[in-house]
């Protein structure tokens, strides 16, 4: 159900962190330098046309979101009614909170190209820019803190062996059957009710606690995959030399360890990417995770009663959400296979 | 054996209590009490002093260790539950009583499951058929067209979010056009099980579509690995037919990892499908934990929802774990 977030059919590569280290030191002119797995893993991806043609969608898209306030304000779009200069609802509505300008009883107008949301009057077009905006800010700053979060625990589990490993191994286990929606069910109303007063400090709470339930469901996957790599890893000559010599063991688990673990970490966060985007946009949906701030679930929720009537107000956040997802599952897809030693094109 | 089963079985119960022990806490310690919709649904003004008379009523100004102790006493003997004047008699397995229709909740989680079960096997009936289908169909035509149609496609549709799957299905093919009856659950004590039928036949259909590309994944990775194996020739090379070796030689050996993933699949979909039950309005457990949540805030029916879905997870991986071993003998449980 929850693609995307387990990856425990991966294998990466081995002893990659030699190989890389050997490549930088040789000249790149040289005929028979050796590759590291990166860099074949790149130069697949190159000739990857879905994935380059997906890659060129998700930059448009990540630009897109980026720019938001700049081609709102070129276009005289406004996102929400706080802002001084955006035109109050009366202007924009009609009896009964339909819009005065554009679909769905007037011709379109590049005024509002996308329309305008019924019962608010506000631009359809700046709403999904902010959308957007939202969707990557969360499932990025998701991906960020879960993977730091999965590999340093990964790595302890894997190398402490023990009670460490033990503990943590539960605690992995437990997060791992905890109903993931459930559990954003039930912290949902605890951030509602404690920052129910001041609009803007609800927003930014909602904002942070999505991503910290995002995370707190996310990064186990991760974590056991690295942990079962480091149990392999840490029985090998480099690591055992390095313990021999006195190397400490956090260089040993950063330096040593982490370098042969990129390709998983690689693969691990491109598939988790549009997991979080589609989570994100799910739980908005269900009304359990942004309410305050733009987000496409969010207007996908609120426009399914207009179907019928405004079907343009409906398409426009479901098509967006759908090419961001299937764009970023594509090329996580494609990154997998370059990773993957097994497939040789 | 025995002593990895006691291990798996311990770690298993710990896992259900630290669960619904954290649902528990977290309305406990939270900044409003969870008696406050009790309070204010009195139909009189919720002062301080009120409140914190329900709450004492309630058991609710005991330490949470010992009101999480009460609950899970109710669980196993049943109690007496008091909420603000009136007091219930809530016998054993006792849930509590939900604090916006004073129903029994133990009653209606009976009642709810019903629908989540059934759309739990539908769903599953179709994305075994569909997915392993696909999955074998595929790993027999490898590396034609026909292969990279099915292998493509299935990615295609694993990659858009369900729930827009589910909304569009929903809006198009049973709002918009009739080519699906009305969705929802009507209860099989209505006496027309057609109904019944019909009503959960497009969420069905739709979470089975949804979840088969896994299968497909799955099913042709393992399917193409045995394919190649010994045995297969050995098999082909005595004139067996081509459907008798894809089928009982080579689904047979094949079979293992799709029932792994299928089991905690499985568990997961009682845990509530929220969103197939949300979006098509059948009255299941994921909708009335996601109503739970909705001020008033339901405390005892959240908490219900969170320990029956860990429940259903657990005991999935527990029975996957031990079918494992069964299925295939090289696995030593130790």
């Amino acid at each position: 159900m929850s693609s995307g977030l387990s990856v425990d059919e991966l294998d990466g590569p081995e002893g990659g962190g030699e190989a890389e280290r050997m490549d930088d030191a040789t000249p790149k002119t040289s005929q028979v330098a050796g590759r590291s797995p990166t860099r074949i893993a790149l130069s697949r991806l190159a000739k990857d046309k879905v994935a380059v043609v997906c890659a060129g969608i998700l930059l448009l898209l990540v630009l897109l979101a980026v720019m938001a306030p700049f081609i709102c304000d070129w276009l005289n779009i406004y996102p929400d009614q706080k802002d001084p200069d955006a035109p109050t609802p009366s202007e924009m509505l009609e009896t009964g909170g339909i819009p005065s300008f554009g679909p769905p009883n007037y011709p379109f107008t590049w005024d509002h190209p996308l329309g305008i949301e019924p019962a608010s009057g506000r631009d359809n077009l700046a709403l999904l820019l902010y959308g957007l905006r939202t969707s990557l800010t969360v499932a990025v700053a998701a991906t960020v803190v879960s993977v730091v979060v999965g590999v340093t625990l990964g790595l302890l589990a894997g190398y402490a062996k023990g009670v460490v490993d033990a503990v943590l191994s539960f605690v992995i286990d437990f997060f791992l059957s905890f109903p993931f929606i459930l559990g954003a069910l039930a912290l949902a109303p605890i951030i509602t009710s404690r920052f129910g007063g001041d609009q803007d400090t609800l927003r930014r709470a909602e904002l942070y606690s999505l991503i910290g339930i995002l995370v707190l469901f996310g990064w186990m996957g991760l974590a056991r995959l690295i942990r079962g790599q480091v149990l392999s890893l840490r029985e090998r000559e480099f690591v055992q030399a390095a313990q021999v010599i006195g190397v400490p063991t956090w260089q040993i688990l950063f330096k040593e360890l982490l370098p042969n673990l990129v390709a998983p970490i690689v693969v691990a966060v491109s598939l988790s990417v549009p997991a979080y985007v589609a989570a994100e946009a799910g739980l908005s949906y269900l009304g359990i995770g942004l309410t305050e701030s733009p987000s496409l679930g969010k207007t996908v929720d609120s426009a399914t009663v207009w179907f019928q009537r405004y079907p343009l107000y409906l398409w426009a956040p479901v098509v967006t959400i759908m090419i961001m997802v299937i764009a970023l599952n594509l090329v996580g897809d494609s990154i997998r296979d370059a990773f993957d030693p097994k497939t040789r094109r | 054996m025995f002593g990895y089963v006691v291990r798996r079985l311990m770690s298993s119960v710990l896992v259900i209590l630290l669960a619904s022990f954290a649902v528990f806490a977290i309305f406990y310690l939270g900044p409003s009490s969870p008696a406050q919709p009790v309070c204010e649904g009195s139909g009189r003004a919720c002062t301080p002093e009120r409140l914190a008379n329900i709450e004492k009523s309630m058991g609710l100004d005991k330490p949470v260790l010992e009101a999480y102790g009460t609950y899970m006493k109710g669980v196993v003997v049943g109690r007496d539950v008091v909420i603000g004047a009136a007091e219930y008699d809530c016998g054993a397995p006792c849930f509590g009583v939900s604090y916006g229709t004073r129903a029994q909740v133990t009653d209606e989680l009976k009642e709810r499951i019903v629908p989540t079960i059934l759309i739990a096997i539908g769903g599953s009936l179709v994305f075994l058929t569909v997915g392993v289908g696909i999955g074998i169909a595929a790993a027999a035509r490898r590396g034609t067209i026909g292969d990279r149609v099915m292998v493509s496609g299935s990615l295609l549709v694993s990659s858009v979010p369900y729930y827009l799957l589910c909304l569009l299905a929903w809006l198009y093919l049973t709002l918009k056009t009739d080519i699906f009856p009305t969705t929802g659950y009507f209860p099989l004590s209505d006496g027309d099980p057609f109904k019944t039928f019909t009503g959960l036949l497009l969420p069905c259909l739709v979470l089975g579509v949804a979840s088969s590309p896994v299968y497909a994944r799955y099913s042709r990775g393992q399917m193409v690995d045995t394919l190649g194996d010994d045995f297969i020739r050995t098999a082909k090379a005595k004139g067996l037919r081509g459907r008798t070796v894809l089928f009982k030689h080579a689904l047979r050996a094949a079979i293992v990892p799709i029932v792994t993933i299928f089991g905690l699949d499985f568990g997961t979909l009682l845990a509530g499908t929220i969103f197939t039950e949300k979006i098509f309005d059948v009255q299941g457990i994921g909708v009335w934990g996601l109503d739970a949540i909705r001020p008033p805030q339901d405390l005892p029916i959240l908490t219900v929802t969170v320990l029956i879905g860990a429940v259903f997870i657990v005991v999935s991986n527990l029975i996957v774990d031990l079918v494992y071993g069964v299925l295939d003998p090289r696995v030593r449980l130790g």
